[in-house]
């Protein structure tokens, strides 16, 4: 196979390989002048240390509203990390540092003055394992809204109802939303952890490999579920899956080794990559 | 070259030696299971055995001797005889106030003649045991104990006597009930409030003497203080609100803070001064007032000494009825009668003595069931007599159940929320490890070491403190420098935390981390100086302080201090059963919540907590089984052989938590080692044995229950 393209872009990434600093490759739809004020998650020049090892280096990256971003890459290139920078689920980590800034809503969210707290109320997040508590389906649901302190019946059902409507279970589960959720199967138990991050209306859903743990058939659910949804929240998404990235979403971020190296529209991204490092990992023939 | 056969190294055989299939590994390992296994059956199949037969109603044998002399006994084993090389048997003869051994070794070969005794009575009696002897009548005796006339015999003979028993005995059982409720319960009562009126009598007198006692002229000024008090709570509030509104970023913030908690910390002070000093209501009680209220208590200790003497009146005419009816029951071998009391050996005995009466043969098999359950029953529900040897152990039970109780109240929270903050919010590093090396040491501290420590700190110490205030209080002068230091310690240590919180994402600097240690320092320095404020203050002299020398309330051995001692003493399990359950709670669960917008608190509330409580449930069983049979540490902090009252009552505070208790564990070792008759004692250890078994059984099956519900819920029906 002869690489008709110049062998420019494999030096970036022998460059990153030994440890030198190299622009991110933006395509023209997500500069400042294509998203404006259409960007929610602000990143900018975001570093990240775990102890001594630098886990994100000077990433850059506004994220549109009302889109689906994937983060893509090969495993341990931070996209991970970043995703959960989002809504500071590193400060549990010990020994975590961080340089540069996030702004959602062009407020930074590692000032001082934020409470972590209040921030993750307008984030919704969905785990690679699924996770829902050990308690009833129903108050799976709601439990955001209960540590809000709503204890209203008639609320806490409506909203319930809506957010398992949204996330595509509620047919399955409406008869029996007082049994526990741990009954439930492991892609509806995704699905029911996606109508958990929803019922609070969050600003952002982050969502972490949230097929990496499930069948094809509820990976299929899983990504309908994601394209409805698309039109009513923001999706930042983690995905090790090329074809997942594609059918999902509109923009695509390829990582590498901890630094953002292309980003721009998924069609353009996987079709016409400005990188020829970029192109090899989409067609799998690297990372 | 070509390569020879023999030139190839040789091939290496494979083969599985014996001993690596295990077979002996097997025949070893389940060899220990069915060793371990048959000990515990055996031990348990002993007291099951022992501890089951001690009720069952035996014949009574007539003996006669080589020499003439014939007895009354229940045969109970035969053993080699030492002297003669035949077997000698031993027989349970009872009468122990005629002045005989109550078992007695008889060699065969003494014996000429043995025969099941028709006719013969086994009496189980008041006192002294058991009397074995024939029936011959039921006297009345005449109204008048001086009158010379001759008692009037209601039965006569054997057969009459059988027949006029069982009526004649209810009446008595019921007489002897009554006798006993207004001599245990309701003098000591009437008595009990005499005394406490005596003892707000003596605190009048010392209010007399007082310079503090009466009501200010200054009510107003004490108002004004007060109301300053609450206005300075108010203002700290609203600093703390306006804190809380300002950025975080702004050092306004940090002041506003520390501006509200020094507010808050004066007029803790001003109103603790105000209420302790009022140093402007320095009035003694007037006479009049002394007089109107000891007039009070006069009225009242009249009242109650009527009642007193109307209750022992009653008592007297129904102890006088009582002593009317006898029974004379004769003992072949002395041809004595069963007698009142040791010292009135001719007077026959009460028919109200008599607890029971089993024939001493010719009981069918119905018979014998019957009185095996009703012995059980009266060993269930009665107080023990004769030094615990006789009766039964019914407020043994309550005693046992109550402390354990008690014990996992005080136990459970305690350790619950040790473990949480160890494993939630503690950062793990090597001095966690160390104080959880150091937890896990505490349970295996021998248990006599925490009664010392119990009877010392608890009853001595904090009991005492309790009643009569500080031993060594400090003069008023220092101790308000005490407080006044203490004060500021909290709003330096506030100030000091403060000033170490840092925004995230940063590491600590150098002035946050020493601003960290010193803030360690300030609030450890805080809580001694507010303990030692509390235990040097001039101010306390105690709530029963009026009661001493007399009788110690709390500063004495009781249920409260024993439920205490056991506490700390079960502390480690219930930490480390805890946080073991804690540990497996996922973390994918915490992040969950988290994520969700919880706090750490909500997470460890809602999530946390629910998930964990199988495991707080394990803890608290174990802890309750140790407490349970739990013995060397109780002798010393309020286990007593005999325990006048219940630690429960219908009287305030309905739980008595300075009251001396019986305890099972106790029970069993007095019974044994302490008892006068220690060998018609012991197959009453064996049941009591059984009994303990039994409770601590039925304890944990209760617990377990819960623990196995909660288990469903957590996990509905697969995962």
């Amino acid at each position: 196979m002869i690489d008709p393209k110049p062998s420019k872009s494999v030096g970036i990434i022998r460059a990153i390989q030994q440890g030198e600093s190299v622009p991110t490759t933006y395509h023209r739809e997500v500069g400042e002048e294509a998203i404006g004020d259409r960007s929610v998650v602000e990143i900018d020049r975001f570093d990240l240390w775990y102890s001594a090892a630098q886990a994100l280096h000077g990433v850059s990256m506004r994220i549109p509203r009302g889109h689906v971003t994937s983060l893509i890459g090969p495993s341990g290139c931070g996209k991970s990390t970043l995703l959960r920078s989002v809504n500071r689920m590193n400060d549990l980590v010990d020994g975590v540092r961080i340089g540069g800034e996030i702004r959602l809503g062009g407020e930074s969210i590692y000032a001082p003055d934020v409470d972590v707290i209040d921030l993750r109320k307008r984030l919704g997040m969905v785990f690679q394992k699924p996770n829902p508590f050990p308690m009833s389906i129903f108050e799976n649901v709601v439990y955001p809204l209960r540590i809000d302190g709503e204890n209203r019946k008639p609320v806490l059902r409506d909203a319930c109802e809506r957010a398992l409507r949204s996330s595509a279970i509620w047919d399955e589960v409406k008869d029996r939303l007082g049994e526990s959720a741990l009954s439930l199967s492991g892609g509806q138990q995704q699905r029911l952890c996606i109508a958990r991050a929803i019922v609070a209306d969050p600003e952002v859903l982050l969502l972490d490999e949230p097929c990496s743990a499930l069948d094809p058939i509820a990976t299929l659910r899983i990504e309908e579920l994601i394209h409805e949804i698309s039109d009513r929240y923001t999706v930042l998404i983690v995905t090790h899956n090329m074809q997942q990235a594609a059918r999902v979403s509109q923009f695509t971020a390829f990582m590498y080794l901890g630094r953002l190296v292309e980003y721009g529209p998924t069609e353009s991204v996987f079709q016409n990559p400005k990188l020829e490092e970029t192109e090899q990992y989409v067609t799998g023939r690297f990372g | 070259m070509t390569a020879t056969p023999s030139n190839q190294p040789a091939r290496h055989q494979r083969r599985t030696p014996p001993a690596a299939r295990g077979e002996t590994a097997t025949w070893l390992t389940g060899g220990a299971l069915v060793a371990c296994v048959v000990l515990i059956v055996a031990i348990v199949a002993l007291i099951v055995y022992h501890g089951g037969k001690t009720f069952w109603p035996r014949p009574v044998e007539s003996v006669t001797l080589n020499s003439g002399e014939t007895f009354l006994g229940v045969p109970l084993n035969s053993e080699p005889s030492e002297a003669t090389g035949g077997l000698r048997t031993r027989y349970r003869v009872g009468n122990r106030d005629l002045g005989q051994e109550s078992f007695e070794w008889v060699d065969r070969t003494d014996i000429s003649e043995s025969a099941p005794a028709a006719g013969a009575w086994y009496v189980e009696r008041e006192d002294w045991g058991i009397f074995l002897g024939y029936p011959e009548a039921i006297l009345l005796y005449p109204e008048q104990a001086s009158d010379a006339q001759p008692p009037q015999a209601l039965a006569e003979g054997h057969e009459a006597v059988r027949e006029a028993f069982d009526r004649l005995h209810a009446r008595a059982v019921q007489r002897r009930n009554e006798i006993r409720y207004l001599n245990d319960v309701e003098a000591p009562g009437l008595q009990h409030r005499l005394n406490e009126i005596e003892w707000a009598r003596r605190k009048v007198e010392h209010d007399r003497e007082s310079e503090r006692a009466g009501t200010g002229l200054s009510v107003t000024l004490w108002l004004a203080l007060m109301l300053v008090g609450a206005g300075g709570v108010w203002w700290s509030l609203r600093l703390s609100a306006r804190a809380r509104r300002t950025s975080r970023a702004d050092p306004l913030r940090k002041i506003r803070q520390l501006a509200s908690i020094a507010t808050l910390a004066l007029s803790f002070g001003l109103v603790l001064g105000a209420a302790l000093e009022h140093p402007w209501a320095g009035t003694r009680l007037s006479e009049s007032q002394v007089q109107s209220r000891l007039n009070t208590l006069e009225a009242r200790t009249d009242r109650i000494q009527e009642e007193l003497r109307d209750t022992l009146d009653r008592l007297r005419t129904l102890r006088q009825d009582d002593a009317r009816v006898r029974i004379v029951i004769r003992d072949p071998r002395t041809d004595r009668i069963a007698p009142e009391s040791r010292s009135e050996r001719d007077t026959p005995l009460r028919l109200s003595q008599v607890i029971r009466v089993v024939p001493g043969t010719d009981l069918s098999f119905g018979d014998k069931v019957g009185v095996y359950l009703s012995r059980w029953g009266e060993f269930l529900s009665e107080e023990p007599r004769a030094d615990g040897a006789e009766g039964g152990v019914f407020p043994i039970i309550v005693g046992t159940v109550i402390l354990t109780l008690l014990l996992n109240i005080c136990v459970v929270p305690l350790g619950v929320i040790a473990a949480l903050y160890l494993r939630e919010y503690a950062r793990q590093g090597t001095f966690t490890s160390i104080i959880r090396i150091a937890i896990n040491n505490l349970a295996g501290v021998p248990s006599i070491v925490y009664g010392m420590f119990g009877l010392g700190f608890f009853c001595y110490f904090l009991g005492g403190f309790i009643d009569e205030g500080p031993s060594a209080p400090l003069p008023r002068g220092s101790w308000w420098v005490g407080v006044g230091v203490t004060l500021t310690l909290v709003v330096l240590g506030a100030g000091a935390t403060m000033l170490s919180t840092h925004p995230p994402g940063l590491p600590p600097s150098k002035r946050e981390r020493l601003a960290k240690s010193a803030s360690w320092l300030l609030w450890t320095g805080a809580v001694v100086g507010a303990g030692w404020m509390v235990f040097t203050s001039p101010y306390f002299s105690g709530f029963f302080g009026h009661k001493l020398p007399e009788s110690s309330t709390m500063g004495g051995r009781g249920i409260l201090w024993a439920a205490l001692t056991l506490a700390l003493l079960t502390l480690p399990v219930v930490i480390v059963a805890t946080e073991e359950a804690i540990a497996a709670v996922p973390n994918s669960m915490r992040e969950g919540s988290l994520a969700c917008g919880a706090s750490k608190w909500q997470t460890i509330r809602r999530i946390v907590l629910p998930s964990s409580l199988p495991g707080v449930m394990t803890g608290a069983i174990l802890a309750m089984a140790r407490g349970a049979g739990e013995v060397a540490p109780l002798m010393l902090v309020g286990a007593v052989n005999f325990a006048p009252a219940l630690p429960v009552s219908g009287e305030f505070p309905f739980l008595h938590g300075d009251r001396t208790f019986m305890h099972l564990g106790f029970h069993i070792y007095s019974l044994g080692f302490q008892s006068p008759d220690s060998e018609a004692a012991k197959p009453l250890v064996w049941t009591t044995t059984l009994l303990l078994i039994l409770i601590v059984l039925i304890l944990n099956l209760v617990a377990v229950f819960i623990r196995t519900k909660l288990r469903g819920q957590m996990s509905a029906a697969s995962i």
